[in-house]
């Protein structure tokens, strides 16, 4: 793999071109600029394109020509991009994007990747990553030129194809043995470009203020390109200022995301993994933790069972840190909204999440793209997708098309399902008591579900309308089980989610398949979770357990509705869904959720026992968390236990405990399909 | 008087989904009603301070999910009462018709030392609906049922208007401080814990 990465290079166009063209290649490239007046002396401009544009967003009166330049100085490599000063531009907003985008002098110690797109229609464009996995908005070289581009790029620092993607270019990538060796020949310039200098060419003073942040960040992390990488691997206080540069970027990856949304479905790479190696190399930053633990110890005269698995020494062994949510790794809602005003350009980015995907939309690595949920949950603007990949509504190996198609067959079965109970009469529900009692249960659920959440308040509102009629049709899909209270709960969210009456109908299908238990009339399902975790917490804090058992609350009752709803009441509605898909995402375990449960009753351990909570106290208590729980904080305890816990956690979990997977999730689609049949 | 230990009193709301048990619950110990309630999951319960005969009691009242599916979780939830509170929507017939299943159930799972005695209250809930036009249980059969069932106190409420409310609670924790065992009465002297089944419902408006 090592050795594809390093010959890799003759059979591309681009660079064969580069190796014939040599120096000469900057003769032909159209327009080439070299006015001393404008650049510094010793800069050398080895590059110049004109009309090179970015696309903001999807309007073409919003594009934004410019010419894009290499330019050297001495021996380091840098890159420009300045618009074109429009006359009669009199729209504010494309003025100010004009200088948002600018970019000036970016040094190419500072790129991680170029990724070169030649679409058989349209204009070829390269999106440029920087090594902190930010990436810059595509560039469309409307006058072509992507070839000498690289092939200059080529000429100047270490450019190597990436293994994994042939459309992807790997800038100064030492990453491997045996390419520091070979790049050890050319390691002195690079050297020399980190050392020697380290600020921009265009030594504007008002463009350094204006970027100071921006190029404090360079410097930081410019000493040396190869000890840069080293870096990043421990901790380093200068990494979180890079970080916080790379957060001025997210405007401009802001604009990546609209703009690649589309074209990013016409090819797949992991060459953009820079983001996963940017958030593993994090480390666990628990304070919050620890100070709420210790708050907690304040002095009391009850001498309280120390902790087998103390979460302060724990979090720093294990639990990740979480990243954002997919889909949106580089940039923060409130950034978008404080910089556009309004959410309306705010949707949208799928960067990230098409990476996962085939050019046909299959996810390649079904349990690459579940880890990454696991460790940061999704977009909103993605669940629908996902949430169907999860819950096993669509196959991970299903293709756009295939969805598509699953969708439409779908629909018409559910219409099937719901027109058996739209079509009976009153004279017939008259005589149909089952019927009628739970349509009577489920009208009354719905209108007190959800109804401060915008989606479902006030009067008449057509969602509570929808939630009644998926769950009816549920009852009726599913006769044996019926409705149960608690399925609303967990309808609601999905319905949110999906938008769609029927594709919520079947993810919930899935969902029930997994936590069908929970309703069942002899509560079978809901007395394996509470014997579980029960077993779980005699396995990671026996102290407790022994507490728990002294005072008669072994049934862990006051776990009930964590567990029947998957804590949809004990959390905001955006964090439900959160800890939702990476529950359902099955990473570590299935039963993450009692592992939750164990963080949770561990994290108040000291405060149950000191104060001698009996049942009663200790279930109003529980109960009263509901909306103070730390959610984050909460899964990386979960994740440590379940770590922890290993083999025998899972073998304290009796087979069958909900949520059982299917035996072959492969098959589960059809298998829904029998059934409904 | 500070040396007196609070006594607690445990009392249970069952009834039907949806006919107000959170509601009424609310209404009495916050004065407030909402339209907003969620469903209740498992269980949960409010406390309010209760003075009476010149005493101060802890009325723990617990508020029960509605569904009989749920009605296993009762063994838990039920130990220790000191009085059941049965519910029903004078709207919803099924919910009055269910009112013995309830009272059987609670009996069985709570297994009071006493069950023939034990105490029970009634509520006809939500008498403000639809200007009482929606009605389908009338007072006089609700009566019937509670007379028949050795003289349950009946209470005809509205959680919303917070109409009879109090009174009925008052009446609720009178009952629940008669069903104290002898022993837990060792603080006042003045309690009169001999009270049997004519006593219980005399002092409430039934």
């Amino acid at each position: 793999m090592q050795e594809t990465e390093l010959h890799d290079l003759s059979d591309d166009a681009d660079y064969a071109a580069s190796q014939q063209q040599g120096s000469s290649s900057m003769m032909r490239t159209d327009s080439i600029k070299r006015s001393s007046s404008n650049e510094p002396d010793g800069a050398e401009i080895v590059y110049s394109k004109d009309n090179v544009a970015i696309h903001p967003t999807q309007f073409v009166s919003e594009r934004i020509s410019g010419r894009l330049k290499l330019i050297k100085q001495g021996s380091s490599l840098f890159m420009t991009w300045l618009p074109y000063k429009e006359q009669n531009s009199n729209a504010k907003q494309i003025e100010k994007d004009r200088n948002l985008y600018t970019i000036k002098a970016v040094p190419f110690t500072e790129v991680r990747s170029i990724r070169k797109h030649a679409p058989p229609l349209g204009w070829q464009y390269v999106i440029i990553v920087l090594s902190s996995g930010l990436a810059f908005p595509p560039f469309y070289f409307y006058n072509g030129g992507v070839r000498q581009f690289l092939a200059t790029i080529k000429q100047h620092v270490f450019l190597v194809r990436s293994a994994e993607d042939a459309s992807v270019f790997l800038v100064n990538d030492f990453e491997n043995p045996l390419q520091r060796t070979f790049s050890s020949l050319e390691l002195p310039r690079v050297v020399s470009v980190a050392s020697g200098q380290s600020t921009p060419i265009s030594v504007d003073e008002s463009l350094l203020k204006e970027n100071q942040e921006r190029i404090n960040g360079y410097e930081s992390s410019s000493i040396s390109q190869y000890n840069g990488r080293q870096r990043q691997k421990v901790h380093d206080p200068a990494r979180d200022i890079s970080i916080q540069v790379l957060e001025k970027f997210s405007l401009v990856t802001k604009f990546a995301r609209e703009t690649t949304s589309q074209l990013f479905r016409d090819g797949h790479s992991n060459g953009f993994g820079a983001f996963e190696k940017m958030f593993d190399s994090q480390p666990a930053q628990d304070d919050l933790h620890k100070a709420s633990n210790d708050a907690e110890r304040v002095t009391d005269e009850i001498a309280v069972a120390s902790d087998p698995l103390e979460f302060d020494k724990l979090s720093l062994v294990w639990g990740k840190p979480r990243q954002p949510p997919l889909g949106s790794e580089e940039i923060t809602y409130s950034d978008l909204l404080k910089r556009f005003g309004s959410a309306g350009k705010v949707n949208g980015n799928v960067i990230l999440w098409a990476t996962f995907l085939d050019n046909e939309g299959r996810v390649m690595d079904s349990e690459a793209l579940r880890k990454r949920i696991f460790y940061g949950g999704v977009e909103h603007e993605l669940r629908r997708e996902v949430w169907g990949l999860l819950l096993g509504y669509y196959a991970y190996d299903s293709t756009y098309a295939e969805r598509e198609y699953l969708r439409t067959i779908k629909k018409s079965e559910y219409e099937t399902i719901k027109h058996q109970w739209q079509s009976i009469s009153p004279e017939q529900a008259r005589r149909f008591t089952k019927f009628r009692e739970r349509k009577g249960l489920i009208d009354k659920d719905v209108v007190r579900t959800d109804r401060a959440f915008t989606f479902y308040d006030g009067d008449d509102n057509p969602n509570v309308n929808l939630l009644r009629d998926t769950l009816l049709t549920y009852s009726f899909y599913n006769f044996d089980l019926g409705y149960c209270q608690g399925m609303s709960d967990l309808m609601s969210p999905i319905l949110f989610v999906m938008e769609d009456e029927s594709e919520s109908f079947w993810c919930f299908v899935q969902l029930m398949e997994r936590l069908g238990p929970n309703f069942n009339r002899d509560q079978s399902g809901m007395h394996s979770q509470l014997f579980a975790l029960s077993k779980l917490v005699e396995l990671l804090d026996s102290p407790l357990h022994n507490y728990f058992k002294q005072n008669d609350c072994l049934n862990y009752f006051f776990c009930f509705r964590w567990l029947l709803i998957q804590f949809k009441r004990e959390f905001e509605y955006e964090e439900t869904m959160r800890l939702w898909e990476v529950l359902w995402t099955h990473y570590l375990s299935e039963h993450l959720h009692l592992y939750v449960c164990v963080a949770v009753l561990k994290r108040y351990r000291r405060k149950i026992m000191r104060e001698q909570m009996d049942f009663d106290t200790l279930l109003k208590f529980i109960n009263e968390l509901s909306g103070r729980i730390n959610l984050d904080a909460i899964l990386r305890d979960a994740e440590a236990l379940c770590i922890c816990a290993g083999e025998n956690g899972a073998a304290n979990i009796p087979p069958g405990t909900p949520p059982s997977l299917p035996i072959d999730s492969g098959l589960f689609y059809s298998q829904q399909e029998d059934e409904v049949l | 008087m500070a040396s007196r230990r609070r006594m607690l009193l445990k009392v249970i709301i069952l009834g039907d989904s949806g006919v107000g048990k959170t509601s009424l619950m609310n209404q009495y110990v916050n004065r407030k009603f909402s339209n907003q309630y969620k469903a209740t999951i498992g269980a949960d319960f409010l406390t309010k301070e209760v003075q009476f005969e010149d005493r101060l009691f802890t009325l723990q009242i617990w508020d029960t999910a509605g569904q009989e599916r749920f009605q296993s979780l009762g063994v838990a939830f039920y130990r220790g009462a000191d009085c059941c509170v049965l519910v029903y929507d004078v709207n919803v017939m099924k919910s009055f018709d269910n009112l013995n299943n309830w009272r059987e159930e609670f009996l069985i799972q709570a297994s009071p030392s006493d069950p023939e005695n034990f105490p029970f209250v009634v509520l006809g809930n939500k008498i403000d609906v639809d200007g009482g036009n929606s009605r389908v249980v009338s007072e006089k059969k609700a009566k019937a049922w509670c007379a028949s069932k050795g003289n349950i106190p009946y209470f005809e409420t509205s959680a919303k208007e917070g109409f009879n409310v109090e009174a009925a609670f008052q009446c609720i924790a009178k009952n629940a401080l008669k069903n104290e065992p002898e022993e837990e009465v060792y603080l006042p002297d003045t309690i009169d814990v001999g009270g049997g089944q004519q006593q219980r419902s005399s002092g409430c408006e039934c």
